[in-house]
């Protein structure tokens, strides 16, 4: 029992620390990409640390919901991170929900933010709202249809169990074909959901385009540090499904202290690298007007779909 | 002993196949004509790729000089030609077409679907080296007819062709191993020639209608 709660305790510490770092990773190549020496790797820290001391200032316009997005947003980002395996794949909070559970614990926090961007009254608020709620009903089915692709070829939807057995190469079917497509289209999700480059600009504050960032405009202080610290989780978390569901070797299947060890190194290292490639493409590609987002989602949705035909047809 | 590194082999050539039909998907996303172009060169990359395996895991010889081939003429030659038109045609991207992108991907993911039945009575009958590429390879080939009757502009409707000409390729040499050489250099020829008469004629249209709008040549003209 005390094991158990270490080894959630671990991965909360894990989580909370390492989503800063992947922000400021991913800003740091973007400078580099375009020649500029830019802010060091740890500033997101300085920057939630200054946030948290600020007071925080709120409209007198707005409701409660304003006020407890942040908490309710920040905590089912939290949780849904803890569903996933991030450094061994055995977690002991596994039973609590699969890969349906995550994927609407964080569409709970995208809800929230969405009213919570009508809620301040502003007009930059509401198209901010408008358009979060078309990229969210666009992605979700895609990211669905994907992750099932992959569960078929486990045979559960549990991502323990997924991630366990994909390590181990024990029980899975070796399926290049609908992985890639499944990858792919994932890949395309996780862009779309964090508000990376080819559907949202996170780098802007004063855009006529801009999604997350116009319906965060109202937030302060306290508030705009925890809705920050939890876009960096759900980046995270969107790498860390990226890593250890397609390619999850050198993960800890058991929990001794030396494979849980290198299982966090090999963590780092992966989420790294798919930082520095996700600051690549932000640098390699211009925003997508807002109307051909439908495109891009749209391969996204027949990739996960195709995945899933070919495990069905060509398997079945 | 022998098994392991023959099952390896063919889920590569599968892995091929499939960023193969993943680039087919990106062309058929793409609006602006270089990219396209682009597109097209690193799906040769891709056939050369596949073909260069099934030749390594046959042992069948002409399949290298056939991998050769693509790369020398689909992945240099082709799209520098291609390059050069659009450089000449002066437009970049192709804002109109007969299909709208989300229902072109839509059908492209029905077609694919489609060639699945298509082709699944039929796998378990031969003895292929690996499980889908002759699907994607029908796929591919049915993806690219769609892209010639889903544009409007000449470019990419040479670039839906030679799509369908990669997709039979592919067929080819996942079914069969490949054609006899002397057919394979015959087809690469036309492939070339096919190219640039087509260039040509992207030219002759701009001149006569300002436009390379091959729709435009459905109305008389004095």
């Amino acid at each position: 029992m005390l094991h158990a709660l270490l080894l959630v305790g671990v991965q909360t510490i894990v989580l909370l620390v390492v989503a800063p770092f992947v922000v400021g990773l991913i800003r740091k190549v973007k400078a580099r990409l375009q020649c500029r020496r830019g802010a060091g790797v740890f500033q997101p820290y300085a920057d939630l640390a200054k946030l948290f001391r600020k007071q925080p200032v709120v409209s007198t316009t707005t409701s409660w919901i304003f006020t407890a997005t942040p908490y309710i947003l920040f905590a089912s980002t939290l949780a849904a991170g803890l569903l996933v395996p991030v450094f061994a794949s055995k977690m002991p909070l596994n039973f609590a929900g699969n890969i349906i559970a995550l994927v609407y614990l964080l569409a709970l926090g995208t809800f929230f933010l969405i009213l919570a961007g009508l809620d301040a009254g502003s007009a930059f608020g509401g198209m901010g709202s408008s358009r979060e709620a078309i990229v969210a009903s666009l992605t979700e089915p895609a990211m669905i249809l994907s992750i099932f692709a992959i569960a078929l070829t486990a045979g559960s939807t549990n991502l323990s169990t997924i991630v366990h057995k994909t390590a181990l190469l024990e029980g899975i079917v070796t399926d290049p074909a609908p992985h890639l497509m499944a990858l792919a289209a994932l890949f395309i999700v996780a862009l779309a959901e964090t508000g990376r480059v080819p559907v949202d600009n996170p780098a802007t504050h004063l855009e006529l385009t801009m999604i997350h960032e116009a319906m965060v405009l109202e937030y302060s202080g306290r508030y705009l540090a925890l809705v920050e610290w939890a876009a960096g989780i759900k980046l995270l978390v969107f790498l860390t499904l990226i890593a250890n569901v397609f390619a999850p070797w050198g993960i800890a299947t058991t929990h001794t202290p030396a494979a849980i060890g290198i299982g966090i190194l090999v963590y780092l290292v992966k989420v790294s690298g798919l930082a520095v490639l996700i600051g690549t493409i932000e640098s390699m590609f211009a925003k997508l007007r807002l109307f051909r987002v439908t495109d891009l989602l749209g391969v996204a949705f027949i990739l996960a779909l195709l995945a899933l035909v070919f495990f069905y047809i060509l398997r079945g | 002993m022998q098994q392991m590194p023959l099952q390896i082999g063919s889920q590569m050539v599968d892995l091929c196949a499939a960023l193969l039909l993943l680039t087919c998907f990106a062309i058929v996303a793409q609006r602006r004509l270089t990219a396209c172009v682009d597109l097209f060169a690193l799906q040769s990359v891709f056939l050369a790729a596949t073909a260069g395996l099934v030749a390594f895991l046959t042992g069948i010889h002409h399949i290298y000089v056939a991998a050769a081939l693509i790369v020398v003429i689909k992945v240099i030659v082709i799209p520098r030609i291609l390059k050069q038109v659009i450089e000449r045609l002066n437009v970049s991207r192709e804002l109109v077409m007969n299909v709208n992108i989300p229902t072109g991907l839509l059908i492209c993911g029905i077609l694919v679907i489609l060639s699945c039945f298509i082709t699944q009575p039929i796998i378990p009958i031969g003895f292929l080296l690996t499980r889908d590429s002759l699907t994607i390879a029908l796929a591919i080939v049915l993806i690219g007819f769609f892209t010639m009757i889903a544009r409007k502009k000449a470019v990419t409707q040479v670039i839906g062709f030679l799509v369908m000409e990669n997709g039979l390729f592919l067929g080819a040499t996942a079914a069969a191993y490949g054609m006899p050489l002397i057919v394979e250099l015959g087809v690469f020829f036309d492939v070339l020639v096919g190219a640039l008469i087509i260039g040509i004629y992207t030219h002759r249209l701009q001149d006569a209608f300002d436009s390379v709008d091959t729709s435009k040549l459905t109305v008389l003209k004095e």
